[in-house]
């Protein structure tokens, strides 16, 4: 889901989020500290979450990536970036570094499924993520601002000429994007702990399944995520835990040399 | 760029005057200064300005946004310190072996990354560096971990260690000195003009015979030196590493952004961000770290943003534009070379550099030429020769395989059969362009490919440059080719304030300026006016009449009726004609591709 959301702000505004993952992190935090305070459960949180990120979404684009639009590559990869300084030491200062988690009834639930042992938060975490992507899938397809993200996606003069609002279409899809990856933080809440920089640890597994799924597809984000579970499973076996992350970047680094479209990408 | 410092006297002399004092204020300053926390301070400002420097020369002038830096910073760190812990054998040959093994590990690296946009090129940069913090931080036996490596204090110069920071003021000092003298020198070289062309226009440049890939690995190559011998640096300054500092993303980050704020692709730009940030960060750390941790980065990061959006051309840039204008105010006029103009516009050197100029000639001959993309046959079957001296048409329906033609023989697209002999050299799969620039053939873009942020000037002498290395003698040669062309008045504008027209006389200026045999024009006098039409089409019958071979796509008759002595007719990306214009007027076929049934009539 964190790569849907940043495939779809990189297919439509072809500029990389490098602070992706730092709102993820704050969405983690946002579910925390609901969990905490109000007891609100986590995956209750998404309704308050999902539309909440929307709005933060649409705000961050119109105030920090507009402007730099039609600017060099330069200038846009150092925005995110310093939004991303920005919001994880922002989160550092507020939360401090610790490691905190939520500890729900079911945190330890196991369902025993075909001699499969499934923990009960990973399957809820898969079922939510999975209904929301669909939903989302649909919403692209069968509206008309759905229509106009994909149109832009393929051209933006082109999609200006049709009566496109191209500036309002760009802070949905930022919007949507950065929602998904708020929905995200709280699937991930009760599975795993929140510190500030909890984010680019994500963010760049998030790349390599972009890049592995093809960064203009949503569905090869769907099977990029799938099949890095896979390569997670089998190097962390093989090789070495430790090494995991390092076999996701040399696998990274070789997709975007030889394949830089991705497995499911058009050029 | 626009400038050397020997032709304008008043300039050099006050330049001179100002570099002079700050060279002597930056040497007396570790002296003079007693204070413990100051002088680290200023190790800490020559020491970054040093690494920023070097990210500048790949980052800002190639254009190459490297967020991976730190993985050769700590190369060179982890080198030196091992080397030295495990072998005895000083940091400064370790400084070396470091710079040597990071040299290597980059040009495994850069190579395929190239490839890439710059979005992903940054991306795979960052994945590089973490992959190598990961491995620092795993291979326990070697590098301790987590733990880090400490070196333990034995002062002296073979050690590479100190016991005042007025030594380590100094190294870093000359670190920096140098570092900025290498810049200067590539800014006013060939090699400079070709990295700035690169970045600002790929394509471009390769059509002018610039080698874009062995420019960007040559600036990798010295980028990456400095930045692994400050990485040794840093070792021995601070006696101990381990993988969160030498392998940090924010380290990676903080050289881009020095360089930003003080002017990126400027030789002094990372040396004022270096000097303006380092106070403020070293200032807010010992203010705030302890209450606020991490205040510096948020305050970094909103610097970094304002700075891209609001300011993107850094201090170096302002100061630049304002000691330009002041320049201009002062002597009244703008700076143009000393020469005086009667010598720059004697009569054309537009010399072939062949021997054998003989017309009739065979120069350049295409034999069943192929190319298919997928399923769609774009060439099919395609011969046709030029002789020497002719200006040959191109014509044929949109989609007929026109500009592929040309680029299949300027090299951008490798053909899938067939042969093409220039010269009497082979010249098929001679990928990448620049080889067939060298060779002799010169060409345009359809849509024109300036160098935006270079002046005319400028675009012409990376042309120039093709066939002589001497930036003066370039220049002069540039001003000859920029009248040629009639842009006289506009040789210090940037080139992407001109006019349409203005922008296809520089393409073809900047094309000429290669000195090529063959000139290939795609399409140069597509949208404009019938005067422009007429200005543009007396320069290519000039160009003709100096010997250069012509061939050239056109869709406007009248230009390729009149200019042409033989036209080519494409359909499909098989040929149906060839002959004179008048021959291929009267041709059915080709009034049925083509010209349509009106032509002949409404001629």
């Amino acid at each position: 889901m964190i790569s849907i959301g940043l495939t779809l702000i990189f297919g439509v505004l072809e500029i990389i989020n490098f602070a992706h993952g730092e709102f993820l992190m704050l969405s983690m935090y946002a579910s925390f500290w609901l969990f905490q305070l109000y007891g609100v459960d986590p995956y209750l949180s998404i309704l308050v979450i999902l539309p909440a990120f929307f709005v933060i979404g649409l705000a961050i684009q119109r105030i920090t990536i507009q402007p730099v639009l039609n600017s060099p590559p330069l200038n846009q990869i150092f925005t995110t970036i310093g939004l991303s300084l920005i919001l994880q030491n922002v989160a550092l200062f507020l939360f401090k570094a610790d490691y905190r988690t939520v500890k729900t009834s079911y945190s330890d639930l196991g369902l025993n499924f075909v001699g499969l042992i499934i923990s009960f938060p990973r399957m809820i975490a898969f079922i939510l993520a999975m209904g929301i992507i669909a939903a989302l899938l649909i919403y692209l397809k069968s509206t008309y601002t759905g229509m106009a993200i994909r149109a832009l996606a393929q051209e933006r003069r082109a999609s200006m000429l049709m009566g496109i609002d191209v500036y309002k279409t760009y802070r949905i899809a930022f919007g949507i994007g950065i929602a998904c990856v708020g929905a995200a933080g709280s699937i991930l809440m009760p599975i795993y702990f929140v510190f500030p920089t909890v984010g680019s640890l994500f963010v760049l597994i998030a790349f390599v399944v972009v890049i592995l799924g093809g960064y203009n597809s949503l569905i090869g984000s769907l099977v990029g995520g799938l099949i890095i579970g896979v390569i997670e499973g089998f190097s962390g076996f093989f090789i070495s835990p430790h090494l995991k992350e390092a076999v996701y970047f040399v696998i990274f680094i070789f997709i975007l040399l030889f394949r830089p479209t991705g497995l499911f990408g058009r050029k | 760029m626009t400038f050397f410092g020997r032709e304008i006297n008043h300039k050099s002399k006050a330049l001179s005057v100002i570099i002079v004092l700050a060279l002597l204020a930056l040497v007396a300053l570790p002296f003079l200064i007693r204070n413990e926390f100051y002088l680290d301070l200023l190790v800490m400002i020559f020491f970054w300005a040093t690494l920023a420097g070097a990210w500048n020369l790949l980052g800002g002038f190639a254009g190459q946004i490297s967020l991976g830096h730190t993985a050769y910073f700590g190369i060179g760190a982890y080198t030196s310190t091992l080397l030295y812990l495990n072998f005895s054998i000083s940091p400064w040959i370790g400084m070396f072996a470091g710079a040597a093994l990071s040299i290597l590990v980059a040009t495994v690296v850069g190579y395929p990354c190239f490839r890439l946009s710059s979005h992903f090129f940054a991306l795979a940069t960052i994945a590089f560096a973490e992959v190598l913090r990961l491995l620092a931080a795993y291979w326990r036996g070697l590098t301790k971990g987590g733990l880090g490596l400490l070196t333990p204090f034995k002062p002296g110069l073979a050690y590479f260690m100190f016991d005042n920071k007025m030594a380590y003021a100094y190294i870093a000092l000359a670190f920096m000195l140098f570092m900025v003298l290498v810049s200067w020198a590539i800014q006013r070289s060939r090699f400079g003009f070709y990295l700035i062309s690169l970045r600002e226009d790929q394509d471009g440049a390769e059509s002018l015979g610039v080698d874009t890939h062995r420019g960007k690995m040559v600036a990798l190559i010295i980028s990456v030196f400095f930045t692994s011998a400050m990485g040794t640096f840093y070792s021995q300054y601070f006696q101990f590493i381990d993988p969160e500092s030498c392998f940090s993303i924010s380290l990676s980050i903080q050289l881009p952004l020095l360089s930003i704020i003080g002017g990126l692709g400027t030789v002094l730009g990372p040396v004022l961000g270096a000097f303006l940030l380092t106070p403020i960060d070293v200032l807010l750390r010992g203010w705030l770290g302890g209450v606020f941790a991490g205040l510096n980065l948020i305050v970094y990061g909103a610097i970094l943003i304002g700075a891209v959006m609001y300011f993107p051309i850094g201090v170096g840039g302002w100061i630049k534009i304002r000691w330009e204008r002041w320049l201009k105010d002062k002597m009244g006029s703008p700076a143009i070379s000393s020469k005086p103009e009667s010598a720059i516009t004697s009569p054309q050197p537009l010399k072939s550099r062949e021997v054998n100029k003989a017309d009739g000639q065979i120069l350049f001959e295409v034999r069943s030429l192929e190319k298919h993309f997928g399923g769609l046959q774009a060439v099919r079957n395609l011969s046709f020769q030029i002789k020497r001296g002719e200006i040959v048409g191109l014509i044929g329906p949109n989609g007929a395989g026109k500009t592929t033609i040309f680029n299949l023989i300027s090299g951008f697209y490798s053909a899938d059969g067939g042969e093409m002999e220039f010269n009497g050299h082979r010249i098929t799969g001679l990928a990448p362009p620049h080889k067939v620039c060298r060779k002799g053939i010169g060409r345009t873009f359809q849509i024109v490919k300036p160098f935006s942020n270079m002046s005319v000037l400028d675009n012409i002498m990376v042309g120039v440059f093709c066939r002589l290395k001497d930036p003066r003698k370039s220049r002069i040669e540039a001003l000859t080719m920029t009248d040629f062309a009639g842009l006289s008045k506009h040789r210090f504008s940037p080139a992407s304030s001109l006019t349409i027209a203005d922008r296809k006389r520089l393409e073809l200026a900047r094309a000429l300026a290669t000195k090529p045999d063959l000139l290939l024009l795609d399409e140069v006098v597509a949208g404009l006016t019938p005067r422009e039409t007429k200005e543009l089409m007396s320069i290519i019958q000039a160009i003709s009449a100096q010997g250069v071979t012509i061939l050239m796509i056109e869709h406007v008759m009248k230009a390729v009726m009149a200019l042409s002595g033989r036209i080519i007719v494409i359909h499909h990306g098989e040929k149906i004609a060839e002959g004179t214009p008048a021959e291929v007027g009267e041709n059915k076929a080709v009034i049925d591709a083509y010209l349509g049934k009106g032509f002949r009539r409404g001629k």
